[in-house]
């Protein structure tokens, strides 16, 4: 079912058939073995320029003094070596702890809900009939579709304190109900986006929002490819939903989550736009700030310093790097298992 | 004239045979060719391209001067101006974009108290020969070149003198029977009533917590004898913690933590968002300067005209007269990327020369750095508040790390929040900004 074994056994029945082949291949006409990475050479190329460039190009900065002294485009100055300076002033750094803290936090939760929201969702449009399943779809990956900045300004409107729907229906609760699920019956300007918790509780709506139709659709996709027998058999020996999930459902698209979960713990990590937006920009509580809106304020807020800036970035990317590695392997493993 | 046609012509001819050459603002100022043409017998610069920016809204009143202004100047010069505007609060990071590009301005207009931090970025030209050998700028008081000169260098020209006062309602204030308030519970009381009369969703009195919060904040801890660093023994002390800068800030945020004259939602607002809050007539009071009464204007669309505006010097908190404002002001520099530092040079000259440096002042509702028109401005009553103001106006601590500790860092808005999110007490949150604004203000 996994991709990683296919490639590996490929790779190893071949091996000992290369050499003689190419000798005899070799003054006429290309080898049929170089062919697959003659074609992918265009493609490598493209990603060398566009990803590996700037990932080097940072690696370097991370390394060094760059302010805007160095990065101007007349003029410069050369950028200093500083070794490891930019990466110890980040771990020195109160704002590393917070931003850490938040980035996990949020990716956790936000994570969580987005898979668990978008299954739901999935299931229930496997169960419904055509036509509605077509408009849940068209409605959902609508909301999927918006821009980031768009989703961002779309919640701040409906948090806003004075103009926004949230305050206005929380009103509308009758008193003594509100007073004993909040505590609280009165919700006329209240302040969505000062603190860091009800910020993060707003961004948690937005990017679940905005993601989770992306997990539903993947779901129905891999709901479709069960056969229905086993769904039958379920039923026949007196299963219910809850367990019919977890017996059959869920083992069979355990890749499919894998994938997703890898996904939306990529995306989750990095957010950026909606945050920026809906806290207010460089100007937000710097508590709320996460690795990657504190590595944006560093590099380009003036006085830009995009060394340290480039340091947080590498530090984010290292963690990403190590969180998923160790989720992948798991996945694989239970995989060779299996 | 026709002289200067043909001159403008061949150089027209000659750029477009070069192809490409002309298309960039700045590749087409350095042409050898349109200077030599024309030398002697009409403008030097014929041909030539400068690019300007200004700071602000534009408005009917700032058009029509940058009009007359590059009128002037391409007569004279035989140059074209392109004219761009940058709002006040994204001014930096233009600068910084300009840098890192090289696609910056040849002219741009500066804020006095933002010069030092980017001649450390080697962001401006160096003009003192130019200031030296102009004769209208040697008539600008000596005192007022303290902000534009860096180790005896002069980097900028002052264009015209800012100081804030209180910009109000005046037809609220008829309405509910507010007079000016003469100190600081008069000034309180005021803000209640209009928040109590006009809806909670009105400020009474804004609260200022954006990018430039400390123009706001300023007056009342100024007023209270407090300030916020002194330089003593050859370093920055932060002086946040003294009695004085407590009693300003703690009066400052219970504005909106105790007083609710100003809204719990609205932290992050600076004088330009608080202007837009204004024109949709939402703000009762707030603290600026003359320029926003034509953009308000315009952006009501005339709802909120000049007749229901006013403004009053923010009172000392005794009411012994009106509290310190920030001694602010415009510059206008020649930036160092520039292709043509010359004819730049030329352009600085011309604008804040005594004609155009005059009606820049009176027109942007700013105070005139040439004493003759300052001496008429004393005697109207428009500008009555900004002349008491700034006879007894301040700066900030005058250091290059300065601008990082005001807005980028944000110190003192983070401090507020603070206070008034019920996060930290007045003392702690005073103390660790104060520790803060040492931190940066004594960095290399």
């Amino acid at each position: 079912m996994a991709q990683t074994p296919t490639i590996a056994r490929g790779g190893n029945s071949s091996a000992p058939a290369r050499g003689p082949r190419n000798r005899a291949a070799r003054t006429r006409r290309l080898s049929p073995r170089a062919i697959p990475y003659l074609l992918l050479v265009p493609c490598l190329l493209v990603i060398a320029a566009l990803l590996l460039y700037p990932l080097v190009q940072m690696l370097q900065m991370s390394f060094q003094e760059v302010g805007l002294r160095q990065f101007r485009a007349r003029n410069p100055l050369p950028a200093e070596f500083v070794g490891v300076d930019n990466f110890r002033q980040v771990l020195e750094s109160e704002l590393f702890w917070t931003s850490l803290r938040n980035t996990v936090l949020f990716a956790l939760v936000a994570v969580t809900m987005t898979l668990v929201f978008g299954t739901l969702v999935g299931l229930l449009m496997h169960k419904l009939g055509p036509k509605m399943s077509i408009f849940v779809v068209v409605g959902t990956m609508a909301a999927w579709a918006v821009p980031p900045t768009a989703q961002a300004i779309i919640w701040k409107w409906q948090f806003d304190a004075d103009a926004g729907i949230v305050n206005w229906a929380l009103n509308l609760l009758p008193d003594w109900l509100s007073q004993a699920v909040f505590g609280r019956a009165d919700w006329t300007g209240q302040p969505w986006l000062n603190d860091t918790l009800s910020i993060y509780f707003v961004l948690v709506v937005a990017v679940v929002w905005a993601s989770f139709p992306f997990i539903a659709v993947s779901v129905l996709a891999g709901l479709k490819s069960i056969p229905s027998e086993l769904y039958e058999a379920a039923r026949v020996d007196g299963a219910g939903a809850v367990r019919t999930f977890w017996k059959i459902t869920f083992p069979l698209l355990r890749p499919v989550f894998a994938v997703l979960v890898v996904l939306s713990m990529i995306w989750d990590f990095k957010v950026f736009t909606q945050l920026f937006l809906l806290a207010g920009g460089t100007n937000m509580p710097r508590d709320a700030f996460n690795l990657s809106v504190w590595s944006y304020v560093e590099a380009f807020n003036p006085p830009a310093d995009m060394g340290l800036g480039a340091a947080i970035a590498i530090v984010l990317t290292v963690i990403l790097l190590l969180i998923t590695s160790v989720y992948v392997r798991q996945i694989v493993k239970s995989e060779d298992v299996r | 004239m026709k002289i200067s046609k043909i001159a403008i012509t061949t150089a027209t001819t000659a750029a477009l045979a070069l192809g490409l050459a002309a298309c960039g603002s700045g590749e087409s100022a350095t042409e050898p060719q349109a200077g030599a043409t024309a030398s002697g017998t009409g403008p030097k610069f014929a041909g030539q391209k400068l690019t300007v920016w200004r700071l602000g809204a534009p408005n009917e009143v700032f058009e029509k001067y940058m009009t007359d202004l590059n009128t002037k100047f391409t007569q004279t010069t035989g140059a074209t101006v392109d004219l761009q505007w940058i709002p006040w609060p994204d001014a930096q990071n233009k600068w910084t974009t300009a840098l890192a590009s090289g696609e910056g301005p040849d002219v741009t207009e500066f804020g006095n108290d933002q010069v030092a931090a980017w001649v450390a970025q080697d962001a401006l030209t160096d003009i003192t020969d130019v200031v030296k050998s102009t004769p209208d700028f040697q008539q600008i008081p000596q005192n007022l070149w303290s902000y534009e000169t860096i180790d005896g260098k002069i980097y900028a020209v002052p264009w015209g003198g800012g100081t804030r006062a209180v910009l109000y309602r005046k037809d609220w204030f008829e309405e509910l029977g507010i007079s000016e308030p003469k100190n600081w519970d008069e000034l309180r009381a005021a803000a209640k009533k209009i928040v109590d009369e006009k809806g909670s969703d009105v400020d009474g009195f804004a609260f200022n917590g954006g990018s430039d919060a400390n123009m706001s904040l300023s007056p009342f801890v100024w007023s209270a004898g407090g300030d916020f660093a002194a330089f003593e023994g050859g370093k920055w002390v932060g002086k946040l913690t003294q009695p004085g800068f407590k009693e300003g800030f703690q009066f400052y945020t219970d504005l909106v933590a105790k007083d609710g004259v100003s809204g719990k939602s609205r932290l992050t607002l600076n004088s330009v968002d608080i202007s837009q809050r204004f024109a949709a007539e939402k703000v009762g009071m707030y603290v600026t300067g003359g320029w926003d009464i034509a953009t308000i204007e315009e952006q009501s669309k005339g709802k909120v005209d000049a007749a229901k505006m006013g403004f009053f010097s923010l009172p000392a908190k005794d009411g012994s007269g009106p509290a310190p404002a920030f001694q602010g002001g415009n510059d206008i520099a020649v930036w160092k990327d520039t292709d043509a530092p010359e004819l730049a040079a030329e352009y600085v000259k011309l604008a804040a020369g005594k004609e155009f440096g005059g009606r820049y002042a009176k027109e942007n509702g700013l105070l005139p750095l040439y004493p003759e028109a300052l001496a008429e401005y004393a005697n109207d009553p428009a500008q009555k508040a900004f002349a008491d103001t700034f006879a007894v106006a301040k700066g900030f601590p005058a250091d290059s790390n300065w601008a990082e500790a005001n807005d980028t860092k944000a110190v003192l808005q983070n401090a507020a929040r603070a206070v008034i999110g019920g996060d930290k007490d007045i003392d702690t949150a005073l103390a660790d900004a104060n520790k803060e604004l040492e931190d940066i203000l004594n960095q290399q």
